[in-house]
């Protein structure tokens, strides 16, 4: 968890190799955060909750750029990174890995949620 | 509505009115046209003056005054809810009245921008019960407001006719985006990110300054305010904040922060640490915005392929070879060549410190570059080794080897992926690790690995290129011009032939036919070499090398047609046929030149192959080298010589050094048709310019001739005839006068000569000219007499310094002008040193060379072999003749003192017999290192041997042959010239113009060798 409870998505700059990204809403939480809570936006098919392995190929430690969205409504940085819509919190620009071909497959077919991959491999079939 | 909304409609209706129906009671309408007429009656009597047609408006104004009050008690608490609709009106109210006051002014797009903040943040406010409760509250101005916004709306189409559909709609999604906010994932997902793009709506984006390095922290920190204060009173207005830093990011050392004002950054970030928000915010272009977030692909990495080390810094850049990937692709597992030292370094593990402290790792030289060894392990670190010697798999120290390759798991952001550039160098230590030995380069992983990184490709118009991929595949064609990445091409193969197109350099590749001539440009270490392609295999090229004709395998993107032949020509600082110093006592001439090493051919005539750092030094040209040939002729570089004997080659020289000749011939070229030669050993065939060279050839072998050779066949060396010009040129330090052209009559001196001209120095004025010699009179320096003959008589030795026209004396101007004088000293026989009155007047030399041994003198001097013998010879006889005090006394007394002291005294002058008498080693004075001197010592030394002496002095007569008055023959077989027997006579005779014999030159001599062997004293009369 982290250090405070009013600002739960605050990491300590020492706890920061310890950071991972999901590869699907690109959130940058601690990994034990994942562990406990899952991710906040996508748990419904990711169940990362207590999955140390579905956390581990399912969310990167390779990621740049990071954004604090304090606003996800109203931000046009959330809207361009399709991130309106997910929780207050920290996400990143870029998430590099590969989401599993089963779980992209889970996601498009039963959720009906359009995988857009955060690695930057989207950006260029436009 | 929304607060930005409303202030689009407020401008809209300033600043593009559309005329409203006259029966319209909705102000808004009208209130542009009442803008026009009421601004100056309300500037007379503002707000109260009433007109009967503007009664609506009016009530309005009342109504807005009010507003006006509120407004300016709100003022304080904008923020206050409780307030929301009368803020909102108050807003259009506000600025209304703001804008009629102003309406000449053109500051409203500053007022506007003010309001417009406050009312966007009214918006945000009232966002999420928007659609709750925000018509109801409004129902008020319902009517008008609804008429308003139809209006507005037409006009917005007006406005908009020009924008594309596509922008409609996205503006469209983006003003209802906020509406329907439903929570729920990937909504927007199916929406183009082209339809993203910000908008003027959309909050702005500011970048602020902040440590470098210490983004994220910062990223975290806006996190953690924002989250600490959401829910209280001071919420922070930021929508959003990102950093792209990183330590290749060009966006380091900066965050940007989103929010609708610039205050609210200041705000959210006041106090924080590591971020300058008190430093210029830069307002970031909509335009560039989405740029901001604009992410790359990493490239994938896959099996093969190369990649550099970051860390761990021991091998930092080094190359690695990907071996695998995980499935997520964020790790690879690599092998790279281990850099260990098997705890060399480290004495102790952990060993301590004094202070109780780990000691840290040596940082220094890292270890080189080598495979693992087991044995090397094993020597200190047994226990730590643990693996299988079949599989050669090791785990030692924690890390696993594999054929010697230390093998590891690495998070691919710990790898340089991009631009790796790996040499074939590298990558060759990757592949002699097979088992067998046999180098199975993986070209093809090598070329993936540098395709990516064409950047170093250059293409130069001329080149021939081929198209590889893409559409336009197969093209072959001639670069006509390379632009940044594009080139221009004529095809010159397949379908599109005679076309012009332009491709990118990204598809393309040079193309070489087998047999073409190609240099390496770069790239590998095989760098300019040059060689001829043997076989292609799509980029990789075989070529045969010039050089060491080898095969080498580079690739197509390294090389370059080649117009040149032959590769480099030089080696570091040398080149071909340089001089270098092999050692203290070996010098040689490179004849070949390779990448690494240079063939060098000795003075002894061996080659040898050496490194440049086995070479002492390289020795400069010396261009001005001379040595004489075995015919005692003056060699110098560039002159043809031929080789006596041996292979009789004949070549141009190149070097001398000391005693050896490097001479270039075109006859072979085995060592490069260089071949080394002593210089006894070689004639000259030509000299290069022509100059003057003694060759026996061209007169009768005198050698062979010449019975004192045949009677003493000990003797050595041939005596090299003496150069007509040697030594220093007498006439320099002349006083002259000028006897031609345009400086005639001038008096000066000579500074310096050449064979034809001299330098003069003017008396007169300070200046030095050119004047032939022969335009030259020479005049005594004292007395001004002209001193006639100078230049011929230069050479005469015991002639020469004699004072001619200017003594009064009979017997000399006699001498001057018998035939003997003039025999000797003009003859050519005198100029071509083989001739005789040279071996008349160097007795002592054949001497000399005979015993040598008892004439210390002359062996330990010069011997024969050298010309500097004659040269000393000579100056002896010129020198000493003219510049002893007892000529120059002699040129300025009456002659028959001279004379009479010559010829009464054995002593021939105070000086003059000082020195004879006393036999000392300068018997001429100091100035007179002379052979004459020495001949005088070694006379003196074996006055009696008397028939040595004269053997010694028949020695040369042969050379009388040459002499063109036959008086000499006849003096040259008979010794007994040599006892004259009246040496006093004879002696006179030598100098005296009256000897009547014609033998003078000869008689001179052995007059002096006689007076002197014989002894002074008893003999003379």
């Amino acid at each position: 968890m982290s250090s405070t409870n009013n600002a739960p998505s605050f990491v300590p700059p020492n706890q920061h190799s310890r950071l991972r990204a999901c590869m699907v809403c690109s959130i940058v939480m601690l990994q034990s955060k994942f562990r406990d809570d899952g991710c906040p936006n996508c748990d419904d098919f990711l169940r990362l909750r207590k999955d140390t392995e579905a956390i581990e190929s399912c969310t990167s430690q390779v990621f740049e750029g990071l954004i604090t969205l304090a606003n996800p409504a109203r931000s046009w940085v959330a809207k361009w990174q399709r991130l309106d819509g997910y929780v207050q919190g920290v996400y990143a620009i870029k998430v590099s890995g590969q989401l599993p071909d089963e779980v992209k497959a889970t996601m498009e077919e039963e959720f009906r949620i359009t995988y857009i991959p955060r690695d930057g491999s989207a950006v260029e079939t436009e | 509505m929304s607060g930005p909304r409303d202030h689009e409609v407020d401008s809209d209706e300033e600043e593009d009115f559309n005329p409203a129906p006259a029966d319209m009671s909705d102000d808004e309408g009208q209130n542009g046209d009442n803008d026009e007429e009421e601004a100056p009656r309300r500037k007379a009597s503002p707000g109260h003056t009433r007109n009967g047609a503007d009664d609506d408006e009016d009530d309005e104004e009342e109504e807005d005054d009010q507003d006006d009050v509120n407004a300016r008690n709100d003022d304080d608490d904008e923020e206050d809810e409780d307030e929301e609709e009368e803020d909102e009106i108050q807003g259009h109210r506000r600025k209304r009245r703001k804008d009629r006051r102003n309406a000449f002014f053109d500051i409203e797009a500053e007022v506007d921008d003010e309001d417009e903040g406050e009312d966007d943040e009214e918006g945000a406010e009232d966002q999420e019960g928007f659609i709750e409760h925000g018509d109801p509250e409004e129902a008020d101005f319902a009517a008008r407001d609804d008429e308003r916004i139809h209006q507005d709306l037409d006009r917005r189409r007006q406005q908009d006719a020009d924008f594309d559909a596509e922008r409609m709609a996205r503006e469209l999604q983006q003003r209802h985006a906020h509406r329907r906010r439903a929570p729920g994932m990937g909504e927007t997902g199916a929406v183009p990110q082209r339809l993203l793009l910000p908008s003027v709506d959309d909050p702005s984006i500011w970048g602020v300054r902040c440590k470098e390095g210490k983004e994220r922290e910062v990223i975290f920190s806006i996190m953690k305010r924002v989250q600490e204060k959401m829910g209280t009173k001071d919420e922070l207005g930021i929508t959003a904040a990102f950093e792209r830093g990183g330590p290749n990011s060009v966006m380091k050392g900066l965050i940007y922060v989103e929010a609708q004002r610039q205050t609210d950054i200041l705000q959210a970030l006041e106090g924080m640490l590591n971020v300058y928000p008190r430093t210029k915010l830069l307002l970031v272009d909509i335009k560039e915005m989405p740029d901001l977030l604009r992410v790359q692909k990493t490239p994938t990495l896959e099996p093969g392929s190369w990649v550099r080390l970051k860390r761990p810094n021991k091998y930092a850049g080094d190359l690695a070879q990907v071996l695998d990937v995980t499935e997520n692709g964020l790790e690879a597992r690599v092998r790279y060549i281990p850099r260990l030292d098997y705890g060399m370094r480290d004495e102790h593990p952990g060993a301590m410190t004094a202070d109780g402290k780990r000691k840290r790792p040596v940082t220094g030289a890292r270890p080189p570059q080598k495979l693992f060894s087991e044995v090397e392990a094993r020597k200190r670190h047994p226990r730590y080794i643990t693996g299988n010697p079949n599989t050669n798999v090791w785990q030692y120290n924690g890390d696993e080897f594999e054929q010697g390759f230390l093998v590891k798991d690495i998070k691919i952001q710990l790898l340089v992926v991009k631009d790796v550039n790996p040499t074939l160098e590298e990558v060759t230590k990757f592949a002699s690790g097979g088992d067998d030995g046999v180098e199975n380069i993986d070209l093809k992983s090598l070329a993936a690995s540098l395709k990516d990184s064409s950047t170093n490709v250059t293409y130069l118009p001329g080149d021939v290129i081929e198209v590889y991929e893409g559409e336009q595949k197969g093209v072959v064609g001639r670069a006509t011009n390379v632009q940044g990445d594009i080139v221009t091409m004529d095809v010159t193969e397949g379908d599109l032939a005679g076309q012009t197109i332009e491709v990118p350099t990204k598809g393309l590749r040079k193309r070489f036919k087998t047999g073409d001539h190609v240099k390496v440009i770069g790239g590998s270490r095989y760098r300019d070499e040059v060689g001829m392609v043997v076989s292609i295999s799509e980029d990789r090229v075989t070529l045969l090398t010039d050089q060491t004709t080898t095969e080498i395998i580079v690739f197509s993107k390294d090389l370059r047609e080649a117009s040149d032949l032959g590769g480099q020509g030089a080696l570091g600082q040398y080149e071909m046929l340089d001089l270098v110093q092999l050692d203290p006592t070996t010098v040689g001439c490179i004849v070949k030149l390779d990448r690494e090493s240079m063939v060098v051919l000795d003075q002894n005539g061996d080659t040898r192959q050496v490194m440049p750092s086995q070479i002492a030094n390289k020795l400069p040209r010396r261009k001005l080298a001379v040595a004489a040939d075995r015919n005692g002729s003056e060699i110098r570089p560039d002159d043809v010589v031929k080789e006596y004997g041996g292979m009789s080659r004949q070549g141009k020289i190149v070097h001398i050094h000391r005693t050896y000749v490097f001479c270039h011939t075109n006859a072979t070229n085995e060592n490069a048709g260089i071949f080394v030669c002593k210089v006894s050993n070689v004639s000259t065939i030509s000299a290069k310019g022509g100059r003057v060279t003694s060759s026996i050839a061209s007169g009768p072998d005198l050698n062979s001739m010449n019975p004192m050779k045949k009677l003493n066949p000990n003797a050595k060396g041939d005596m090299p005839p003496p150069k007509a010009t040697f030594g220093r040129d007498r006439l320099v330090g002349q006083t002259v006068t000028i006897k031609k052209g345009g400086w005639k009559g001038l008096l000066g001196r000579v500074k310096e000569t050449t064979d034809t001209h001299a330098r003069v120095e003017l008396h007169t004025k300070s200046k030095i000219i050119n004047v032939p010699k022969a335009d030259l009179v020479v005049r005594d320096g004292v007395s001004g007499r002209e001193i006639k003959n100078y230049e011929n008589r230069r050479p005469g030795g015991f002639l020469g310094p004699r004072p001619g026209s200017d003594r009064p004396n009979p017997e000399w101007n006699g001498g001057s002008r018998t035939p003997m004088t003039n025999a000797s000293s003009r003859t050519p026989a005198w100029k071509t040193p083989t001739q005789g009155p040279n071996g008349g007047r160097t007795p002592a030399w054949s001497r000399a060379g005979g015993d040598g041994g008892r004439t210390p003198a002359w062996a330990g001097a010069d011997g024969s072999r050298t010309v500097n013998p004659y040269d000393g010879n000579r100056t002896a006889y010129g020198g000493a003749g003219s510049r002893t005090p007892a000529w120059s006394s002699g040129a300025k007394t009456p002659a028959p003192d001279s004379f009479g002291h010559g010829s009464k005294t054995p002593a021939y002058g105070g000086g003059v017999s000082d020195a004879w008498g006393s036999g000392s080693k300068t018997p001429y004075g100091a100035s007179a290192p002379t052979p004459t001197a020495n001949g005088g010592d070694s006379w003196s030394g074996y006055t009696p041997g008397a028939s040595g002496g004269s053997h010694a002095y028949d020695a040369p007569t042969p050379g009388m042959l040459g002499a063109p008055t036959p008086g000499l023959n006849y003096t040259a077989p008979t010794p007994a010239a040599m006892n004259a027997p009246t040496p006093s006579a004879q002696w006179q005779g030598g100098w005296g113009a009256d000897a009547p014999t014609p033998a003078a030159g000869v008689s001179q001599l052995s007059a002096l060798a006689s007076s002197f062997s014989v002894g002074p004293g008893s003999k003379v009369s």
